[in-house]
């Protein structure tokens, strides 16, 4: 290695001085959601408390793209109903998830506020109800309907 | 224009620096780690509080709503209460402030201000919740619609019974509540995490920069060395390290000068190759760390001593070396120099104080008195002897031998016959044994010898030799050679000075064709017989008919003649009388202590004897004279005329006689000494005695007795 040892100290230093910036960017590696392929994105927006998504779908694979507007947490179920009246717990104010679990297509766990997820699932024909099922949000406002055609 | 970098810096303190950053680097990620952990503990303070005053809502939530419901039966419960903590302790979470107690449960608790957009937009919801829970509740109790109510949570409940649209704000809230405290757990948890992994970010940038760092430290002062090495080993300079335990550093230069390895010269072998007379020096040196300036010899590679100057550095205090440093550098050029200019010098102090000497002597005799003290000063052992060729140069005499010791006793006969003589120059025999050793050497009386032998010329002639012997072997040393040489060129110098100087004093003084003296010689002589005042016969002789013999026989047998006669008379007269040839045929005759009648005598016998004389192929001649003694004159030119009256009286006479002079009574003039030296002829009309005057040498006064 050439060149007096003053160079070499500095050219030291500069690399020593960006060596954490690169391993803090590293660690903080990205997580945005990527685009699937031959699948149609519906954009879903929860938020305190209500669900804004789309009310129509065609029928097939679709990346329900979630985002958590928060404040509070917030999951996703997808129900596919005939009754968009869904059946209560007998605590008067839950869905009885149990009833409806055999129609149920897919689902989110509670999301924290400002996270965006995907879930992808296979919608045939039929209604549907998204609804976010936590004590009281869907009593609260949070259920949104959906009919997905042929 | 030279790059800084480019620069050949061995004594940069670049390492220096290097380590102050290595100790900067270590300092900064100490303190930022401390920071870090500081600020992480001072966020994580009072979570817990926070965590329980959270959870608390919940509860009370839930104790709202049966408190609510119990009212509304009519039993005894305080809704109002309660509405009021859950507010307060809602704008506490919030903002910050005092959480106020539960009866029979807690203390007041006081809160920070919540942090970050999403805990905050939690606790904010919390409390719109709760206000509208609270409203809802009165709602309840008032037995009002509760279609009328407030939604500022953005809830959609108006389709709700009143109590339905209580339990599901009280559950809304309990959950936001619930999901607040996890916001404030995960935050924590990243909080932590973060830490975690920033410590381990800073600690692993720490040591690498660290690493790097000592790296550079490491390759710069291989650098310096590998500068100093090659500074220390491209140096002529020899260096050597001596410890406790003999040599412990040699540098390069001395390895190529002795010729070993290190490993050789280490501990004990590096004195071996210094000269046994220095090594109490170096042994000094070893254990005092002195002197400061010594000089060593030290044998190299092919037997040769070198000689040194070093220079003694005592390091046996610095833990570091533990021993003396010798710097030396080969001065051998110098040390030959010297030692040839000092012999130079004591050779031409013995050239000079010789030749001054040598000037000092005027004969022979004394010249080699001189050779003789300067053989001593030659050498006291040494047996020494100078052989001279006489001055027919063709028999060789032992003129000088060493004092002190015995002659070396040449039986070279003939200058000719010396090897050293025809060469011309000094011829050095280290044994008389070898084949081409001088055979004049064999079989001489001490046994087999080494020998020197140094002709002595003078202007290109062979004079003799100077010749000396020694051990067999072992010839003298080369200073004494030239010693040798320095005395033969001056012993032959002078010899010749002083044979030639001889040489000239006697033709000088005498008559070339008799031998005799010469006119002026005599009168010399005779001016110091006068001044001592001691009587003296004085008589002038001329050959008879010496012109008829030169013009019948020719010169030649004139010049026979005048040597025969003189021949004669030296053959008469005793070793004091005085005879010179005067010029031409006539002689004067000095006969000390004798009268003019004893004088006669003697002249009657030259005549005699020269009557007897064979001759040889000269003819038969006769002889006159005339005498007189210092009776009869006053001065020299009246015995001069009186002599020379009797001459004319025994020509008249009928020569081949001996007649004694009348004294004139004519009063002389002072003239005299001219009609002696004067080319004019005298009064007497004596024409001879004039044709002898020696016009060589006009010395008008040469008759001045006075």
């Amino acid at each position: 290695m050439g060149g007096s040892p003053q160079i070499l100290l500095r050219k030291t230093l500069v690399v020593l001085a960006t060596a954490p910036v690169v391993l803090l960017v590293a660690a903080c590696g990205s997580t945005a959601p990527v685009k699937p392929a031959n699948a149609a994105i519906a954009a879903v927006t929860e938020g305190d408390f209500a669900i804004t998504a789309p009310t129509q779908l065609k029928a097939g694979n679709v990346v329900l793209r979630v985002h958590n507007n928060g404040p509070d947490e917030h999951e996703l179920i997808v129900v596919r109903v005939r009754d968009p009246r869904l059946p209560l717990r007998a605590d008067g104010f839950t869905v009885d998830e149990e009833a409806i679990q055999r129609s149920e297509p897919g689902s989110l766990v509670p999301g924290q506020p400002g996270s965006t997820r995907d879930l992808r699932i296979n919608l045939k024909p039929g209604r549907y109800v998204l609804l976010c099922n936590m004590a009281g949000h869907y009593l609260g406002g949070m259920h949104s309907n959906l009919v997905v055609t042929q | 224009m030279i790059r800084r970098g480019q620069a050949f810096r061995p004594f940069s303190d670049g390492g220096r620096r290097t380590i102050v950053a290595i100790f900067l680097t270590f300092a900064l990620i100490g303190a930022l780690s401390a920071a870090l952990s500081l600020s992480a503990t001072a966020r994580s303070k009072n979570r817990a509080t926070v965590l329980q005053v959270a959870d608390r809502q919940r509860t009370l939530a839930e104790r709202y709503v049966k408190e609510v419901l119990l009212a509304h039966a009519g039993l005894q419960a305080d809704p109002a209460s309660t509405a009021s903590i859950l507010a307060s302790s809602a704008h506490a979470l919030l903002d910050g402030g005092t959480a106020p107690s539960v009866n029979g449960d807690d203390d007041e608790t006081t809160l920070p201000a919540a942090g970050g957009t999403v805990l905050r937009n939690q606790f904010e919801q919390e409390s719109r919740l709760v206000s509208d829970m609270a409203a809802n509740g009165e709602a309840v109790l008032s037995r009002r619609p509760a279609s009328t109510l407030p939604a500022t949570a953005h809830e959609h409940t108006g389709n709700l019974d009143p109590i339905q649209r209580l339990r599901v704000l009280a559950a809304l809230t309990s959950n936001v509540s619930l999901n607040a405290g996890r916001t404030i757990a995960r935050s924590t948890d990243q909080n932590v995490s973060r830490l975690i992994t920033m410590q381990v970010g800073l600690g692993i940038g720490g040591l690498v920069i660290s690493l790097l760092l000592a790296w550079a430290l490491i390759a710069t002062t291989r650098r310096q060395t590998a500068h100093f090495r090659s500074l220390a080993q491209s140096s002529h300079d020899l260096v050597v390290v001596l410890g406790a335990g003999g040599c412990r550093y040699v540098s390069r230069s001395v390895v190529a000068l002795v010729g070993r390895t290190e490993s050789e010269l280490f501990g004990g072998g590096f004195e071996e190759f210094v000269h046994p007379d220095d090594r109490e020096v170096l042994e000094g040196v070893m254990t005092h760390g002195g002197p400061p300036e010594l000089s060593l010899r030290l044998r190299n590679a092919s037997g040769e001593w070198r000689h040194l100057d070093a220079r003694a550095t005592d390091l046996r205090a610095d833990r570091r070396l533990r021993g003396v440093v010798i710097n030396a550098r080969d001065a051998t050029d110098r040390v030959r120099l010297e030692q040839e200019l000092t012999a130079q010098a004591r050779r031409d102090s013995f050239g000079s104080k010789l030749s001054e000497a040598l000037e000092m002597a005027d004969e022979e005799d004394a010249v080699f008195e001189v050779v003789e003290r300067a053989m001593v000063e030659t050498s006291q052992v040494t047996p020494m002897e100078l052989l001279l060729s006489d001055s027919s140069r063709a028999n060789l005499k032992r003129v000088s031998t060493s004092p002190g010791a015995a002659a070396p006793a040449c039986p070279v006969k003939s200058p000719y016959s010396c090897v050293a003589v025809r060469r011309g120059s000094a011829v050095v025999f280290d044994s008389s044994e070898v084949l081409n050793a001088c055979p004049k050497l064999r079989d001489r009386p001490g046994g087999p010898c080494s020998a020197v032998c140094v002709p002595v010329s003078f202007m290109g002639r062979s004079l003799g030799v100077l010749h000396t012997t020694g051990p067999d072997g072992a010839p003298p040393p080369a200073e004494q050679v030239a010693r040798l040489t320095t005395l033969a060129a001056q012993t032959g110098a002078r010899i010749g000075t002083v044979r030639a100087f001889e040489r000239t004093q006697l033709q000088a003084s005498t008559d070339g064709l008799t031998g005799l003296d010469n006119r002026r010689t005599l009168q010399k002589q005779l001016r110091g017989i006068i001044k001592d005042g001691d009587p003296f016969a004085l008589a002038i002789a001329d050959l008879d008919h010496f012109k008829q013999l030169n013009d019948a026989h020719g010169h030649e047998t004139g010049d026979r003649a005048l040597r025969l006669f003189a021949q004669v008379m030296q053959g008469v007269l005793r070793d004091n009388d005085l005879v010179a040839r005067w010029g031409g045929e006539e002689f004067v005759i000095v006969l000390p202590q004798l009268d003019r009648f004893q004088a006669v005598i003697v002249l009657d016998r030259i005549r005699g004897n020269l009557a007897k004389a064979h001759p040889g192929e000269t003819p038969r001649f006769t002889a006159s004279f005339g005498v007189t003694d210092s009776t009869q004159g006053e001065s020299l030119e009246q015995l001069m005329l009186t002599a020379d009256g009797g001459l004319y009286a025994a020509k008249q006479a009928g020569r081949d006689r001996t007649t004694i002079g009348e004294p004139s009574t004519e009063p002389r003039s002072t003239t005299v000494i001219d009609d002696l030296e004067s080319p004019t002829p005298p009064r007497r009309g004596r024409p001879y005695l004039h044709e002898a005057v020696d016009d060589e040498e006009p010395n008008p006064s040469g008759l001045e007795i006075r």
